[in-house]
Order: C-alpha cells, then sequence, then structure tokens
C-alpha cells in the first residue's frame, strides 16, 4: 500500500497513458481520437515533472546566503514547457485537418469515412 | 576555410529562410525560385566544406552557448553525420529543382509558398536530427519533422491526400509520445539529457534498474518503429507516400524515413550500448520484424496497381534491409545498413520522380497501361529503368552494392540463413519492378499516343532526374567514395 501512495505519480501517468492509447485506438471518432492523443502527452507531462521532485525541497531559487539547502530540479519543468507547445501545435493542426475532413467527406467518423473510401474506389 | 560554426550556419540558412519566403511579395517569379536555389546551394556548399573539414581532422562536439558539458545542447559532428547532411541537402536542392515545373499542377498556386516553407522547415529539423546528441533536443526535431512531413502532404488538399494525413498525423504523434516516454524513463534513472554522458552511466543503471531500460527501449523502439515504417507498424505509409504531391513523396521515402531510422541506431548505439540492446534482445526483434518487411513489403507492392503505391510499398520491404543491418550490431552489419541509407535515398528519389514524370504528363497511374511509353518519354524510363535495376540489386546500381555489403555483413554475423531472405526478397523486387520496365521498353502499343503531340516534360525535371540517376550509377561504381567515409563513423556507434 505505501508503494502505491509513495508511486502514485507514476503509476497515475501510466494509467493515463495506457487510457489515451486505448481512446485513440479504439474510438472511431476523430475528434475523440485527438483527445486521446492529448490525454497521451498530459501523462507523460505528469511524468516528466514528478521526476524532478524532491521530498522536502524548495522552489530551486538561488539564494547565496543560504546555500546547502534542497532544491527541486527544475530542468523537466522546463522542458516540459516546451512539449505542452508542441502539443498544442499538434492539437491544433489535427483539429484544422478534421475541418477540412468534415467538409470533404460530411463526416469525422472514421469507420463513416473508409465506408465512403471504399464505395469511391470501387466505381 | 574551414570553421567549427558550419553545421549552425546550415540550420540558421534554412531556419532563418523559411521566415523569409512568406515575406516575399513577389509570387512565383524567376526571382522566388533562384533566392530558393541560391539558399540551398550555399548549404550544400557548407555542407561539402564541413565534410572536408572532418575527414582531414577529426569529428568534434559542438556545445551551444559554452556552456558546460551537460547543461548546454551538444551536437556531435562526425564523419557519417556530414555525409548525411551532405546527401540530404543536395537530393533537397534537386527535388526542389524538379518540383518548380511539377508543383503547378499539383496544388493550388496560393499554396506554393507555404510549401517551400515547409520544405526549409523540414531540411532544418532534419539536418538537425542528424547531429543531435541530446535526446530531449532530438524529440523536438522530431516532432518538428513530423508536423511538416504531415503538412506536406496535406497541402495537395484532395480527399486522399487530406486522409492520408490524418491518418499518419495520429500514427506520427503515437510514435513521437511514445519517444517521449522512451525518453522520460532514461532521463528518470540517469539523469542526463546528452547521450555521451548518459552512455557513461547506463552500465551501471542497467544493474539496478533493468526493468526500467527495458521499458525505455521498448517505448523507443515501438516509436521509431512508427515513424520509420517498420514492418508491422508500416500501414500509414503508402497512403501517406502515394497521395502526396510528387517531390513530396521523393522528400518522405527517400529523406525523411532515413532521419528517423538515423536517430533509432543513435539511440540503440550511442546511448544505450550495443552490450545491453543486444543483452536486452532488441535486436533480436528487429531482425524478425526486418525479415518480416522485406518479404511481406515486396508481396504487398506486388499486388499495387498504382504505380506510387507500389513504390511505397517498396519502401517498406527496403527499410527492412535498413533494420536488417543495424541489428548485426557488427561494425560490418552497421557500415552496410548506412550504406543503404545513403542509396536508397538516391533509388527510391529516382523512382518517385520519374513516376511523377509520367504522371505529370500523361496522368497514368496504373502500371499496367505503361506499353511503349519509354519511346515517348526516354529519359523519364531511362532513370526509372536505373532505379529500379538498384531496387532489385543489379550489378552497377548502388542497390547492389548496399546487397552485396549486406550479404557480407550478415554471413559475417553468422546467419547465413538470413541470405536466403536477402535473395528471396530481391527475387520479389525483381518480380514488381521487371513487369514495368519489360512492358514499357518492349510491348507494342497500337496508337502509342500518350502524351500531348510534340511535348515531352519540362527541362528542370528531366535533368534533376537525370542526376539522380548518374548519382546511382556513381555509387554502384565507386562504392569506396561513400564506403571509405561510413567507415571512419561506424566504431563510434560500436565500441563507445
Amino acid at each position: 500500500m505505501n508503494f502505491i501512495i509513495g508511486n502514485i505519480n507514476y503509476i497515475g501517468a501510466m494509467v493515463l497513458f495506457v487510457i489515451g492509447l486505448y481512446t485513440v485506438l479504439t474510438h472511431p471518432n476523430l475528434i475523440k481520437k485527438i483527445i486521446g492523443i492529448n490525454i497521451m502527452e498530459t501523462s507523460i507531462f505528469l511524468f516528466f515533472v514528478s521526476i524532478g521532485y524532491v521530498q522536502g525541497a524548495r522552489a530551486p531559487l538561488v539564494d547565496p546566503g543560504n546555500g546547502g539547502q534542497l532544491l527541486v530540479n527544475p530542468l523537466p519543468s522546463a522542458m516540459i514547457l516546451t512539449g505542452i507547445v508542441v502539443a498544442l501545435s499538434v492539437s491544433a493542426f489535427a483539429l484544422s485537418l478534421v475541418v477540412r475532413l468534415h467538409q470533404l467527406y460530411g463526416t469525422i467518423e472514421l469507420d463513416e469515412i473508409i465506408k465512403i473510401r471504399s464505395v469511391e474506389t470501387d466505381d | 576555410m574551414t570553421s567549427m560554426h558550419f553545421p549552425v550556419y546550415i540550420l540558421m540558412l534554412l531556419l532563418g529562410y523559411a521566415v523569409i519566403i512568406p515575406l516575399q511579395r513577389k509570387l512565383s517569379g524567376k526571382r522566388f525560385q533562384l533566392g530558393i536555389l541560391l539558399v540551398l546551394g550555399v548549404t550544400v556548399i557548407l555542407a561539402i566544406l564541413e565534410l572536408d573539414n572532418v575527414i582531414r581532422g577529426s569529428a568534434y562536439r559542438y556545445i551551444f552557448g559554452s556552456y558546460t558539458r551537460g547543461i548546454g545542447i551538444e551536437f556531435i559532428v562526425d564523419e557519417f553525420s556530414a555525409l548525411m547532411t551532405l546527401i540530404v541537402l543536395i537530393l533537397a536542392i534537386l527535388i526542389v529543382i524538379y518540383s518548380f515545373k511539377d508543383l503547378d499542377h499539383e496544388i493550388h498556386p496560393t499554396r506554393i509558398k507555404g510549401y517551400y516553407t515547409l520544405v526549409f522547415l523540414m531540411m532544418f529539423s532534419l539536418v538537425g536530427m542528424i547531429f543531435t546528441n541530446d535526446i530531449f533536443n532530438l524529440y523536438v526535431f522530431v516532432e518538428l519533422l513530423s508536423l511538416t512531413s504531415v503538412a506536406i502532404i496535406a497541402i495537395k488538399n484532395t480527399k486522399d491526400s487530406i486522409f492520408a494525413s490524418m491518418k499518419y498525423l495520429i500514427m506520427g504523434t503515437i510514435g513521437s509520445v511514445t519517444v517521449l516516454m522512451g525518453s522520460a524513463l532514461i532521463y528518470m534513472v540517469t539523469g542526463h539529457l546528452n547521450m555521451t554522458l548518459i552512455n557513461g552511466e547506463i552500465g551501471m543503471v542497467w544493474e539496478q534498474y533493468p526493468i526500467n531500460i527495458l521499458l525505455a527501449m521498448g517505448f523507443i523502439l515501438t516509436g521509431f518503429g512508427i515513424k520509420a515504417a517498420m514492418f508491422p507498424l508500416h500501414n500509414w505509409l503508402p497512403d501517406a507516400h502515394s497521395s502526396a504531391p510528387t517531390p513530396s513523396s521523393a522528400l518522405l521515402s527517400g529523406l525523411v524515413v532515413k532521419g528517423y531510422v538515423f536517430s533509432m541506431a543513435k539511440l540503440m548505439y550511442r546511448v544505450v550500448g550495443k552490450d545491453i540492446s543486444t543483452e536486452i534482445g532488441i535486436t533480436r526483434f528487429i531482425i524478425i520484424f526486418a525479415v518480416m518487411g522485406m518479404i511481406m513489403g515486396s508481396v504487398f507492392a506486388l499486388s499495387q496497381r498504382d504505380i506510387k503505391r507500389r513504390l511505397a510499398y517498396s519502401s517498406v520491404a527496403q527499410i527492412g534491409y535498413i533494420f536488417m543491418g543495424l541489428a548485426l550490431a557488427t561494425e560490418l552489419g552497421i557500415s552496410s545498413a548506412l550504406f543503404h541509407v545513403i542509396s536508397h535515398a538516391f533509388m527510391k528519389t529516382a523512382l518517385f520522380l520519374s513516376a511523377g514524370s509520367i504522371i505529370f504528363l500523361t496522368g497514368i497511374r496504373d502500371v499496367r497501361e505503361l506499353d511503349g511509353i519509354a519511346y515517348e518519354m526516354p529519359i523519364t524510363m531511362g532513370v526509372f529503368a536505373v532505379g529500379a535495376m538498384g531496387m532489385i540489386g543489379i550489378p552497377g546500381t548502388s542497390g547492389f552494392m548496399s546487397k552485396w555489403y549486406l550479404g557480407l555483413a550478415v554471413l559475417d554475423a553468422g546467419y547465413p540463413e538470413l541470405l536466403i531472405v536477402i535473395l528471396l526478397s530481391s527475387f520479389l523486387n525483381a518480380l514488381y519492378y521487371m513487369p514495368i520496365i519489360i512492358s514499357a521498353y518492349i510491348a507494342e502499343h497500337p496508337d502509342r499516343s500518350y502524351a500531348p503531340e510534340g511535348t515531352c516534360s519540362p527541362l528542370p525535371m528531366r535533368f534533376s532526374m537525370a542526376l539522380v540517376a548518374v548519382g546511382i550509377l556513381l555509387i554502384g561504381l565507386f562504392p569506396n567514395i561513400v564506403m571509405d567515409v561510413i567507415q571512419l563513423a561506424v566504431p563510434t556507434f560500436v565500441n563507445l
């Protein structure tokens, strides 16, 4: 039990990753697929930020008079800022493609699009 | 003239010009095209000087912002990365020359500026990926490359291409997210992002946290497997590469996929190291996937009628060759894989450009309707024949040399049974490329009038195709030009 409580961040991140992957793979709705991708990305952000956490440490502000204190690792948080920007641009681009798909096919359900495509290639 | 800053100059030029292109008022005039060629030409010259610099001197590390090692982002400039950059830029310039004529027919004129912005951003991220020695920096370049390569397909704006790019975007994002998860797991146990520093720690970490490294390698293999179209994860590739505009297909199939393969090689050998990779068994899995890809990719290609889809499936098979060479984990194996990276880049570019030229002039995409077309389009079909011969492995082409090296490497590593797979795959290659060549050259067509009277593909298109074909023959006849450089760089992969 203590193991679970002590590592709840990591377990949560992995559970979120699997939930996201499941959503991407099983939902035919393209918007839901994009939400699934976002869940996967969020899980990694959680994971990355958890790596930098040190118990009992304080924010990494350098204080010359007060050396020897435990500081949280700031690097993962900085990297995740980059990660969030990348995730944002991927979602924006994916959503704009969904808009185009809706204009062209009249639906955003993947199974219906595949049905339309197979009918068109038969002609 | 030598300077250690050349790789950064190349990156700055590509990135800077990508920003400048949309600002230019003049749309698709001669000056616009000249500007693009000028910038790419300068980067090619810088890449040549850089390669010369590295071969005469030695490989070196370039740390940004004069931070100490491990804090700043680091580039490793070695012989292979310099050579790969040069080849990427040379092929890019040829494809861009080809695209000046071809693009007018394939995408809306208002989007042409945007297209070249994407090409420059793509080259920027590809060159960055080749040089970088930092796993998070690698992730950023991977993500940038995957976004630009999706956009370069979607820009055609047809039903097929939008659907294919959506598929590619979803698969590609799963891939890069998975790579990031793997990098996070490695960072968690080693505390470094610099590849060389991770490699220093990994031996100790492997004893303490074997499951962690195993998981990380699993994530990374899956991620790059999706992005590089390793066999069971390949199903986005045929749609994406066949529905894109022709220059994009050549860029994607010839260059982009290779960037991911090279990153995979870096992570397998420079980060985790040869010993741990083989002990986890990752190399064994890759060999199995590679064999499946080599056979099944060709079998799928055999059943395609659309010429670009056939070429795209053939890429899946050829990626199998590269992965097989990498997974042998011997010096010979890795050098044969890197050689095939370069020779396949030339061959696939030649094939896609000539297929695109046929589609450009006649609109025919079906491989069964090409009877006697070589009489009307001698240069195009000649280039196609050279590329296809290379794929089959006829002596004199670069494809023969890469198969030769791969065969030697397979015997050297003690897997003679893999030689049968290589031969079988070559046979299958012949089975789906030869009918096209034979019918184009020998079969008689009643009216023989594909193209409108007196037209042939425009000069820039013929020029760039012919140069790519010359490149194939040159590497085939003098493989040492490339192999000598590769052999300088390979020891840094195997015995670090």
